[in-house]
């Protein structure tokens, strides 16, 4: 037992101890802020100077393109969404709404930009499934948990480090070189990229997962794959499915961008419109992109709390 | 028959296990006994090979364990059922999944990770776990189970491994006194009645002296004592927890999983004579 003199010394001791590591933590604190604050200013008047336009002269225009937009009456950017034909239309492509229609069944029609709003989700969901199956295999081969050969580990690694390196775009790039337009070069870019970042994203999960389940089965005599699938796949999935969807909605905007330089879909329509000047057009696959985006996420979002709520509620129980 | 010779291992500096030399005969009940980190769980995980030892060798009748390798190791570990303190099982899969994950390694792989388990099989799992007397769980999660029954779900799995040898790693160092009492009877029954070799790390005296005819003391790594329960004096166990170790190795009602039996005072006293673990429960 502890006499209270000396427990009362012991106390002493540990609150200045204390003392002095709160006294240097609010230093550091300090010298962090300050140092973040020069470095922002730096970067910022770093831009600005980089810049071929200075940023304060030019900010009276920003609303010029604002104004430029701006369609002929409110009704023409619902038309242009969904392909209805314009009292405007003078034979010149800027008005040609129904120019585009996929037709279904007779008479019914896929109005043109959720044809290809379709197409840039298409690519987004292709790239996220392999990219998945190829990261999901990947991800045990890098966890140091799973993969005692270091050395397989190193080139599972750098190799995932390589594909998320490039930005999306930058593939598509070169692919765009090798297989033409369209949404072939967009997927392989897409998926490439996927690979890379979920890959990273997985092996960090089974590198976090709790290995007593797989020590159980190595005890029992299962080999490597089986441990794999029963003693770490049910535990990470909920993760993995999590991080998935969460790139499905990055892939979604990635699709878009890369549609914008040559791969297809949405992006590609956006784009045109742009540079033609066809305000109506523009404004409703704007609107459209939107809408599309808030839905995916919500739904992800939606899913994934979901699935990490499950497992709350079952790590909860098994404590 | 196991044998040890001059079995070690060293983790970096710290040496966990060292020339360890034991004969153990097939069918024996052992409890090894010390203080945590005196290197019975090495040495158990060197016995399954989840750990390798750095030096001495292990055989199990013909076989020489310490240099098995691929597929022979993994047959191995399927002769030679371990069971842990924190059970070790797949929480998010149901306990007769659980249970037929004992089979792995008689089975094809492919046929195993695709669920295809035969009607066959899923009887003598769901028999094994009618034996332990938690049937009536086998489609629930085993992460929803409480411990003791978890540990019995790990026992079943165990059992579906037809092993030689079940080494056992604080069974029940985890679990309260009744479903302690639970699997270490568990553990004496399929002992006495299959004729399995049950090596078992505890860490109270009195559960090893009620359960095990042979018990080993270990004590930094060495093997300081082996003996019956009977050897296993006041002095000896000194020995093996050191002046300090002794009065918590004793004063069991604080800390240890055995049954309360009345006054703490009491329960400290008896722990020198007969384990209070021995005595019956009351149902409910």
């Amino acid at each position: 037992m502890l006499d209270s003199q000396h427990s009362a010394s012991k106390a002493d001791i540990v609150e200045a101890n204390f003392q002095k590591l709160a006294r240097s933590r609010r230093l550091y604190t300090w010298f962090a802020l300050v140092a973040l604050a020069i470095a922002v200013s730096w970067s910022a008047w770093f831009a600005n100077d980089s810049n071929a336009g200075k940023f304060l002269d030019r900010l009276p225009y920003l609303f010029d393109f604002f104004i430029d937009l701006a369609p002929r009456d409110v009704m023409e950017p619902p038309r242009a969404l969904f392909d209805v034909e314009s009292p405007y239309f003078d034979g010149s492509f800027k008005y040609d709404y129904p120019e585009g229609r996929v037709y279904l069944i007779g008479d019914f029609y896929l109005p043109e930009y959720f044809y290809k709003m379709i197409e840039t989700l298409n690519i987004a969901a292709v790239s996220t499934i392999f990219g998945y199956a190829l990261g999901f295999v990947l991800s045990f081969l890098a966890a140091a948990n799973m993969n005692s050969n270091r050395w397989l580990r190193f080139g599972v690694r750098r190799f995932l480090e390589i594909l998320r390196a490039f930005p999306e775009i930058v593939i598509a790039g070169f692919f765009l070189v090798v297989f033409s337009l369209g949404a072939i070069p967009a997927m392989l870019a897409v998926a490439i990229h996927t690979v890379g970042a979920l890959g990273k994203m997985f092996y960090e999960v089974v590198e976090n997962a709790d290995l007593k389940p797989d020590e159980g089965l190595r005890a029992v005599g299962a080999n490597w794959v089986e441990r794999v699938w029963f003693g770490m796949v049910p535990q990470v999935m909920p993760n993995f499915v999590s991080y998935g969807l969460l790139r499905f909605e990055i892939n979604v905007r990635a699709s878009t961008i890369i549609g914008a330089v040559g791969g297809g879909g949405i992006g590609e329509s956006l784009r045109l419109s742009i540079t033609r000047g066809h305000e109506a057009k523009t404004i409703a696959i704007i609107f459209l992109l939107f809408v599309t985006i808030i839905v995916v996420d919500q739904l992800s979002a939606y899913l994934r709390r979901k699935l990490v709520g499950e497992q709350a509620f079952l790590m909860e129980r098994a404590a | 028959m196991l044998k040890l010779d001059t079995v070690s291992r060293r983790f970096g500096n710290t040496i966990a296990v060292s020339d360890c030399t034991l004969t153990i005969p097939a069918g024996q009940m052992v409890g090894i006994i010390g203080r945590s980190g005196a290197g019975k769980s090495t040495l158990l995980r060197m016995i399954n090979r989840l750990i390798d030892p750095s030096g001495g060798r292990i055989r199990f009748g013909e076989v020489e364990v310490s240099a098995l390798k691929g597929s022979m190791l993994r047959s191995w570990q399927r002769d030679c059922a371990m069971i842990f303190q924190q059970f070790n099982l797949v929480p998010r899969i149901d306990v007769l999944t659980n249970v037929l994950l004992g089979r792995l390694n008689s089975r094809n792989t492919a046929t195993s990770l695709l669920g295809m388990f035969t009607r066959k099989e899923r009887a003598e799992a769901l028999t094994a776990l009618e034996r332990l007397d938690i049937a009536e769980v086998a489609l629930q999660r085993a992460g929803t189970l409480s411990g003791g029954q978890q540990q019995r779900v790990a026992i079943a799995r165990a059992l579906m491994q037809n092993p030689k040898m079940i080494l056992a790693d604080e069974p029940i160092a985890s679990l309260d006194p009744r479903n302690a009492k639970i699997v270490m009877d568990s553990l004496k029954q399929i002992n006495k009645s299959e004729g399995i070799t049950v090596i078992c790390n505890l860490h109270t005296l009195d559960t090893a002296r009620a359960y095990c005819r042979r018990i080993i003391g270990m004590r930094g790594g060495h093997v300081v004592f082996d003996g019956s329960p009977e050897d296993l004096t006041t002095e000896v166990a000194q020995e093996l927890y050191g002046a300090d170790g002794l009065k918590d190795a004793f004063s069991e009602s604080i800390t240890s999983t055995s049954l309360p039996t009345g006054a703490p005072a009491l329960a400290r006293e008896r722990a020198n004579s007969v384990g209070p673990i021995t005595e019956p429960i009351a149902a409910g």
